[in-house]
């Protein structure tokens, strides 16, 4: 095959992506970008959607909620998964391996939406734990386990415990079990040989699992809404409420392009700090 | 325990399940001896080691280092260090980090202190200069040596060696071999190495266990091991044999060291006892290639035999003889050493072979063939 019918060839196998990206991601942003500059009476160029949201303190309020939150959410998120994806990959044998991995797998045959009416179901007022710890005596009326920001936190970690464990395994499975023991031969306790072996190690790993499940709860509005109620106050919400309640596309798309915009400025900024390279991370 | 063994082992049975991998061991390490523990893979030696370090719990027995009883004592706290046949070398960090990676553990001791004791066990294994290296960056040989650095630097009771050498290639582990002796002798550190290649255990060791299914063998410097094998498994384990079976014993001469004459297709051969053999026993015999004496032509004493083949091999020749009074055939492998007074031999030559009675030993033969011990 010389060299031109390669390349050829090349182009007819990425069609089917570029495609992918050029009409349902490219093309929507170029639009929601064109939107963001114009006002929606005229149609003339303007900055006054952004101002919009500069001006408005409430606004800004919300999207450092969010953004923090979701950091948080992201951090918490990292501290469940990391003893899970190591004792799956380092301590557990083959029957408790392929349970904790089932187990960790299993919730994503359900869309997010079941699982949030799930977790509803268990925690409003007349839900199951409410009621199981009436029975038990451990509270002596109904509780409202619903619409609380711990809601949401649980909510958001369980829907992007598997985006940050599956890295974080790959990761760790080609850590060689000789330099944890070769660490502790050495005189490392378990939090040094955690500090100055695995998680080097496992750094990557830990990057993008990180970054994901950073993306997925800056963007979430499902689990949110539906656990957090009409006064999560996440951002998502607002764009929404933008679109679809108040059908001003211009602020909408204004209020898109800065959460899209921080998102990829912060991400750009945590892989400089750890001095970690995306395409490697990947 | 007197103050002069390092490493003691007392009784020590090791069970994964069903499987006893190590069964009731005892040995003592003297300090600042070179020991050897020698045997196929599967015999247990890596659990043996990896007990001394910490990463096994003996099942029973007991196990002390520097006199003090170490069962209950986690690895990060034995005063032993290993070398890991994988080496382990810390990929994240460069050379000078994976030496003074323990130094910072023990603590107690300011940043140059600890660059400067790195620096130092880096000078002696021959890195000078290559601190600031990564890992991948280096030979097989120099990790080997970084290795071994990481471990000195902390001055250990005892280093445990995991077949180091086995992962190089035959020069660089013939050199390093050497060196690896050189700095057990300047250091005076008492050095446990584990490996199933006999010329490295032979040709390092003060002393060495030969280990099979989990039971010692043998210990014996390497000459008397060579030299006065213990039982039918080193005999055929170490060294170079030819090996005849299903001999039958037909006198015995009995002393310190007992002197049979066994029948083999008829014909009379001289050897050492190697255990308890009784006039009609059936005995298996081994004979070292290099302890025959080869003499071209038809003498008084002595085996007479045909040339067959002659491999030339370098610095020697193995020839092999046919027996020709034997009343089956037999035949007998001869390493001939090229000196200047060697005999030349042809194929076809007629030869006399003879040797030293206590140059070859026999033993009750073995039910199973005993270096094919099981994982």
């Amino acid at each position: 095959m010389n060299a031109s019918s390669k390349r050829r060839g090349l182009w007819l196998v990425l069609i089917p992506m570029l495609l992918w990206i050029g009409l349902l991601f490219v093309l929507p942003h170029v639009k929601l970008f064109y939107l963001s500059f114009v006002s929606r009476r005229g149609g003339e160029f303007t900055l006054a959607n952004y101002l919009y949201f500069f001006k408005n303190p409430l606004y800004r309020r919300i999207f450092v909620r969010t953004a923090v939150f979701s950091t948080l959410v992201t951090l918490l998120t990292l501290v469940v998964s990391f003893p899970l994806a190591f004792i799956i990959t380092k301590v557990a044998g083959k029957r408790l391996k392929a349970m904790l991995l089932l187990a960790v797998i299993l919730p994503y045959w359900v869309s997010e939406l079941i699982q949030a009416f799930t977790w509803m179901v268990l925690l409003r007022e007349s839900g199951v734990f409410s009621y199981l710890l009436q029975r038990l005596g451990i509270i002596h009326h109904p509780v409202e386990f619903l619409y609380h920001d711990y809601t949401i936190a649980l909510g958001l970690v369980y829907t992007s415990l598997l985006f940050m464990t599956i890295p974080i395994m790959n990761s760790l499975d080609t850590l060689d079990d000789s330099l944890i023991e070769a660490a502790y031969d050495l005189g490392a306790n378990f939090w040094s040989t955690l500090r100055e072996i695995i998680i080097p190690h496992a750094a990557p790993g830990i990057m993008v699992g990180s970054i994901m499940t950073f993306m997925l709860n800056l963007g979430n509005y499902v689990t949110v809404t539906l656990l957090g109620g009409k006064n999560s106050l996440w951002f998502t919400e607002i764009i929404y409420n933008q679109f679809i309640i108040r059908f001003n596309q211009n602020k909408g798309s204004a209020f898109s392009v800065i959460l899209l915009t921080f998102s990829v400025v912060f991400v750009w900024i945590v892989l400089k700090v750890t001095k970690q390279d995306l395409s490697e991370a990947m | 325990m007197s103050p002069e063994i390092d490493v003691a082992l007392v009784n020590v049975t090791k069970k994964f399940g069903n499987l006893v991998a190590v069964d009731n061991v005892s040995f003592e390490v003297p300090k600042g001896s070179f020991f050897s523990i020698l045997g196929p893979s599967g015999s247990g030696k890596t659990t043996l080691l990896r007990m001394i370090a910490g990463f096994e719990v003996p099942t029973s027995g007991d196990i002390y280092i520097g006199g003090q009883r170490v069962n209950d004592v986690p690895p990060n706290k034995r005063p032993c260090n290993m070398v890991f046949q994988r080496l382990a070398l810390f990929p994240m960090m460069n050379v000078l980090d994976n030496v003074t990676f323990g130094l910072r553990r023990r603590g107690g001791m300011s940043k140059a202190e600890m660059e400067r004791r790195a620096k130092d066990a880096l000078a002696r294994v021959g890195l000078q200069g290559l601190e600031k290296r990564k890992i991948h960056q280096l030979s097989g040989g120099q990790q080997q040596r970084v290795a071994l650095a990481r471990s000195l630097v902390l001055e250990p009771t005892v280093l445990l060696l995991d077949e180091p050498l086995g992962s190089l290639d035959l020069k660089l582990r013939q050199s390093m071999k050497l060196e690896l002796k050189h700095l057990q002798a300047r250091t005076g550190t008492t050095f446990v190495y584990i490996t199933h290649d006999q010329t490295i255990a032979l040709a390092m060791s003060d002393t060495v266990a030969v280990i099979n299914r989990g039971k010692i063998e043998q210990i014996a410097p390497p000459e008397e091991l060579y030299r006065r094998p213990a039982t039918h498994f080193v005999a055929s384990f170490v060294g170079e044999n030819n090996k005849l079976t299903g001999g039958r014993v037909l006198a015995v001469r009995p002393g310190p060291d007992p002197q049979v004459e066994v029948d083999f297709a008829g014909l009379r051969m001289a050897g050492r006892a190697g255990e308890d053999l009784a006039v009609g026993d059936t005995a298996d015999l081994f004979i070292r290639p290099e302890m025959i004496s080869l003499r071209p032509g038809k003498h008084e004493n002595g085996l007479l035999g045909k040339v067959s083949e002659v491999n030339f091999d370098g610095s020697h020749s193995l020839v092999v003889v046919d027996l020709v009074e034997a009343q089956r055939p037999l035949s007998l492998n001869v390493k001939i050493q090229h000196t200047e007074d060697a005999p030349e031999v042809q194929p076809g030559d007629v030869v006399t072979l003879s040797w030293r009675w206590d140059a070859a030993n026999a033993f009750h033969p073995v039910a199973q063939p005993s270096t094919e011990a099981e994982v």
